[in-house]
């Protein structure tokens, strides 16, 4: 008879372990958090997609104002960022960043990429992470902030834009502009290459920078084998000239 | 004119001499540099933090696999025998929470313990497995979750309290695997001849199958390898259970085990095609 009461303990037991409804009552609230979640990204992605629509006038053959203008439109756009970042501040608990993140790590990185390329247009030089943070509102929140990891990767894809930017401005008469790009992703590179990176994708991702570096260095040459550029033309030319 | 015939293949070792250039003019007082030395520095500390907490888990899943293979022995009919396994058992697994467990939460404290999860998932399964394996053996019952996640509340020296991380999912992942001991037990048990023994287990894992179906809801990848499992290790426990009650009586009860384990093997080829 023992044996009996021993099973229907275990029953009993089990049935508070496994059906009870402490793990259901967490999983659902988990998933309720995550449909929240969803539902602000949303909101943060519609904003995302209409600054990359306004910063692409960069391959349009713009002039100073029209790229004045586009980033001022940007700026703009980006005050809806900032709210949608304000709710997700609300609804993610204490440490528990890390739990969701896979939720905004993507639209995040996109976000600082477009950042970065807003503030090298207007200034010319590396936003930094306490900036990017502030351009997209996750800086000082209690249970958001801004991962370094997406914070360098939203770099490395202004690095790619930056690039195919070198090209065109040539076909539209630039020559200056590629000379800029190339001082700024050189230091770009020399910046990353103090990093010590783990096998990830932030690392892959590194890789592939120098397959724009190698481009917008292709583009400089051409300019500077033409004398096409004031800055670049005799004196890279000569440079050149001894290692053929 | 010789520097145009230098296009198109030969410019490739030229192609970097403006980068070269820049890299070399770059002092350490660039902006850029500044601001990446500090990343980088972020960056090492985060790695070494999880590499830390890594080899830790790796040392709590050894310890933890040894203590299963002990609580493995403790089936035997000698009771001093069994008490004096669970007493060694017990003190291991307190030493892993005292030690091991206890320096990851050392190392996540001031920080969000899920950014770390996945560097001592591992471990914390593989312990949650041992912990309940040896509650089962002692009580034929497993504590809850709140038990055990009470276990792993710390004080510091100026008696500051500070925790483990222990999501719940964790602990029915531990759960899972702690069903695969069951079932070699059950086997074991079975060779020893202790047929009551066996139609517990089976049961106990019945009803965990049960419990994790009834999690099944989000489509988790982990979660739903281990239920598979789980349910192949149930299939195999049933049919040995089948066997006993269709051949106890013919068979002798120490030949029963080569029974199953030859429809074992037919079993297992099944699950090939299924």
């Amino acid at each position: 008879m023992s044996a009996v009461t021993a099973q229907d303990r275990m029953t009993l037991n089990m049935t508070f372990v496994c059906q009870g409804k402490k793990p259901h009552d967490y999983i659902n609230a988990e998933q309720d958090i995550r449909e929240e979640i969803r539902k602000i990204m949303k909101d943060i992605e519609k904003p995302l997609r209409e600054i990359t629509t306004v910063l692409q006038v960069i391959h349009h053959e713009p002039n100073v104002e029209q790229l004045n203008a586009a980033c001022l439109n940007a700026r703009h756009i980006f005050e809806e960022v900032r709210q949608g970042y304000a709710a997700l501040d609300n609804i993610i608990p204490t440490n528990q960043y890390y739990r969701y993140n896979d939720h905004w790590r993507f639209a995040t990185q996109r976000l600082c990429f477009l950042a970065a390329l807003v503030v090298f247009i207007e200034t010319g030089i590396l936003i930094s992470k306490e900036t990017a943070a502030e351009i997209l509102g996750i800086n000082n929140k209690t249970n958001i902030h801004l991962d370094l990891e997406d914070y360098l990767m939203g770099i490395l894809n202004m690095a790619s834009e930056l690039a195919r930017f070198a090209v065109n401005s040539v076909t539209f008469g630039d020559y200056e502009r590629p000379l800029q790009i190339s001082k700024f992703v050189a230091q770009l590179n020399a910046g990353f290459r103090l990093l010590n990176l783990k096998n990830d994708s932030l690392r892959k991702r590194f890789d592939a920078l120098k397959y724009d570096v190698k481009k917008i260095e292709e583009v400089v040459y051409d300019l500077s084998i033409r004398g096409l550029s004031q800055h670049a033309g005799g004196g890279e030319g000569s440079a050149k000239g001894p290692q053929e | 004119m010789s520097k145009q015939k230098g296009r198109g293949k030969r410019s490739k070792p030229v192609v970097g001499d403006r980068a070269k250039e820049v890299v070399e003019s770059i002092d350490d007082n660039n902006p850029v540099i500044i601001m990446f030395r500090e990343y980088a520095a972020q960056l090492d500390d985060k790695h070494d933090k999880y590499e830390r907490i890594v080899k830790h888990s790796r040392d709590i899943t050894i310890e933890s696999k040894r203590i299963i293979f002990l609580l493995h022995n403790s089936n035997t009919d000698i009771d001093s025998k069994k008490q004096s396994i669970l007493e060694e058992a017990d003190k291991r697994l307190k030493a892993v929470v005292d030690t091991n467990l206890r320096a990851v939460a050392e190392e996540l404290r001031e920080e969000d313990g899920y950014q770390f999860l996945r560097a001592y998932t591992n471990g914390l399964q593989e312990f949650i497995e041992a912990l309940t394996f040896y509650q089962f053996i002692k009580n034929d019952n497993i504590d809850d979750w709140n038990k055990i996640n009470h276990m792993f509340k710390y004080e510091d020296e100026t008696g500051q309290e500070f925790k483990l991380l222990f999501p719940q999912y964790e602990f029915i992942l531990g759960i899972a695997d702690f069903t695969g001991e069951l079932m070699r037990r059950c086997i074991n048990t079975l060779g020893v001849g202790n047929i009551e023994d066996c139609f517990k287990l089976c049961n106990f894992v019945r009803h965990i199958n049960t419990g994790v179906l009834g999690l099944m809801s989000h489509g988790n990848k982990e979660l739903s390898r281990k239920a598979y499992v789980l349910r192949q290790s149930l299939e195999k426990m049933e049919l040995v259970c089948y066997n006993i009650q269709i051949r106890g009586t013919e068979i002798p009860k120490h030949m029963l085990i080569s029974v199953i384990e030859s429809s074992d093997v037919k079993d297992d080829i099944d699950e090939g095609f299924y």
